[in-house]
């Protein structure tokens, strides 16, 4: 018994020790990408002239891009843009599958149920990216209109998710409690089934930023809601791609900082977001 | 056994759904088009004669539920239009860029899988080891990658660094099988994400399962190790990755795109982004039905395998 407790609290402790690790290595990996993204414009300073492209050197400390500007420059603007896009495609798809979700689960009217979700399974079925690339060719969307679809494609997942957590949270005894007191549906809707899905919709929030990261760079590198010269990672990635073997920075540098910035999301809602005891502990204790 | 049998008619109806919800969606595309579809398609050259001959050629003149019919019924037939920018049937178009992706596509699936479930098992097998964390690491950092951008790093360092292969495939055609060497790196970024998810998903689910009371039961009456592993513990990991392989299909769909782009493939993901740069509509709405129809169809598989390996959970119908 007293064994088994030692080697509980050890074990519990280094898988602590270990999650610190990893959420210090997941903040120094965005550290980088996330400070040039916010404050990068703020040091850019004035744009310098244009010279020949694709050149080393000659003031430029990375050189220069296709169009003979210079690239540090750039990338200190071209974080931005990616970063802002995806947070604001974020927020949005949370700000439709909230109520859609939470609607869907507390009315019970089958036929309201069946009218919210159902349109959201047959979205789900087509492609993320074709749906984008789609609504790209008849339209030519700014960045507002790429948060706008990244935020469209994402919202039957998380509707599904709101639904599904907060169907199970509904069917509580407290609700029905609750319910028998009088309480207003507002107050059963948000302030006992929107508290409790919390965790759920935390847990939901990482995985889904690190995809709209994904779809908004994915996007711009393939000339979506983006200007074709724009100050843009993935766009600089995109353009200098055909300079390559002349000036491999204009497009390794950008490519790095988006790398690190997706791995380092990952990385931190996934330190973030683990439970101090571990999984199996809740498990035993539920048994 | 009926019970997988109404399920899979259920899954079916579905499917069918949104089959019809992907056509309908297509369509609806080019009436969601500003003022004159015409005018606005003809874009950069707003020529009289380039509007008229869209306007033939799309039967704008005509009232919109006839075109839609005209259009699902030559769906229906493998007729898919004309294309606005040459003229030539979009048929041809995806019969031509069919073969390099077909090939990408089959060569990533045919190494995802031994491997998804190799490195899964694995980790799994050596749970907190030194295999199992660095497994686990290396997964969870590269899965949020976006191919673009490890493409062109991979090209940085195998192509231009190292010299060891090719940087791009221009200059092979559609006869990839040829150049294996211009395949290593567009496959390699392929497989990066759903390598990296299903590995995570196969490690889950054998730790689960290995941990559950009817392996240890299997273990007692003294099975060998690799038969509890392989015979009783994977099948009831099966169930969630074979969901997941289904998700997978949307990100190979995504990965295919970029790839070709990347590394410029003459596949249909070309052809898609070359209609999208000239908005050759037709041609965009063909392809949008035949990668749309595809993946309703895969998911629909995946869920009734998924459903096959775990008939208890409660999969979405």
């Amino acid at each position: 018994m007293t064994a088994g407790t030692v080697t509980e609290a050890g074990t519990a402790a280094a898988a602590g020790r270990r999650r610190t690790g990893r959420f210090a290595l997941g903040v120094a990996v965005i550290a980088v990408p996330l400070v040039l993204a916010l404050l990068g414009p703020v040091f850019a300073g004035e744009p310098g002239p244009r010279t020949a492209s694709f050149t080393l050197g000659d003031g430029h400390w990375l050189g220069t891009d296709f169009v003979g500007r210079d690239v540090w420059r750039q990338v200190l603007h071209g974080g931005r843009p990616v970063v802002l896009t995806a947070l604001g495609a974020g927020a949005l798809a949370y700000l439709v599958a909230l109520p859609v979700g939470l609607a869907a689960a507390l009315t019970h009217r089958r036929w309201l149920e069946e009218l919210l979700m159902r349109p959201l399974d047959v979205l789900i079925a087509v492609p993320s990216l074709l749906l984008i690339l789609l609504v790209a060719s008849v339209f030519s969307p700014g960045a507002i209109g790429l948060a706008l679809l990244v935020a469209l494609v994402n919202v039957p997942d998380a509707a599904r998710l709101v639904r599904a957590a907060a169907t199970e949270a509904a069917a509580r005894p407290v609700v029905e409690a609750l319910r028998l007191q009088g309480e207003s549906w507002w107050r059963v809707a948000v302030g006992y089934v929107g508290r409790s899905i919390l965790r759920t919709l935390g847990a939901d929030a990482g995985t889904r930023l690190t995809g709209v990261l994904y779809l908004v760079a994915t996007a711009a590198f393939l000339g979506v809601g983006v200007a074709p010269d724009a100050a843009d990672w993935a766009v600089m990635v995109d353009r200098n791609r055909t300079g390559l073997f002349v000036q491999p920075w204009a497009v390794v540098v950008p490519a790095l900082l988006i790398v690190a910035l997706t791995t380092g999301t990952n990385l931190l809602f996934d330190a973030a977001l683990e439970k101090p005891g571990g999984r199996r502990g809740r498990k035993e204790r539920r048994a | 056994m009926s019970g997988l049998r109404s399920f899979v008619a259920r899954r079916l109806l579905l499917g069918v759904a949104q089959t019809v919800a992907v056509v309908l969606l297509v369509f609806a595309l080019t009436e969601a088009l500003p003022g004159d579809a015409a005018v606005a398609l003809a874009g950069d050259q707003p020529d009289p004669a380039r509007i008229a001959a869209i306007r033939e050629a799309m039967q704008l003149d005509r009232p919109v539920h006839e075109r839609l019919a005209d259009w699902a019924i030559g769906l229906l037939h493998g007729d898919f239009g004309t294309s606005l920018a040459s003229g030539r049937p979009v048929g041809q178009y995806i019969a031509d860029g069919f073969g390099p992706t077909l090939l990408l596509a089959a060569l990533t699936v045919a190494l995802l899988v031994p491997i998804g479930f190799g490195l899964g098992v694995l980790a799994a097998r050596h749970e907190g080891g030194l295999v199992d964390r660095l497994v686990s690491s290396v997964t969870l950092a590269v899965y949020a990658v976006p191919e673009f951008a490890l493409g062109v790093l991979l090209v940085t360092v195998f192509a231009l660094k190292l010299g060891w292969l090719p940087p791009t495939a221009v200059g092979y055609g559609t006869d990839l099988l040829a150049h294996p060497a211009a395949l290593v790196l567009p496959i390699l970024v392929l497989l990066s994400r759903p390598v990296c998810s299903l590995v995570r998903l196969v490690r889950a689910g054998m730790v689960d399962a290995l941990a559950s009371p009817y392996v240890a039961h299997a273990r007692r009456y003294g099975l060998a190790d690799a038969r509890v592993r392989y015979l009783h513990a994977l099948p009831g990991a099966v169930a969630p990755a074979a969901q997941q392989l289904a998700r997978t299909v949307d990100w190979l769909l995504c990965g295919v795109i970029v790839v070709e782009a990347l590394y410029v493939i003459p596949g249909l993901g070309t052809v898609l982004l070359n209609a999208v740069a000239e908005r050759d509509v037709p041609v965009v709405q063909g392809l949008a039905v035949v990668f749309g129809v595809l993946t309703v169809v895969l998911n629909l598989g995946a869920d009734v395998v998924a459903r096959r390996f775990a008939p208890r959970a409660g999969v979405a119908a």
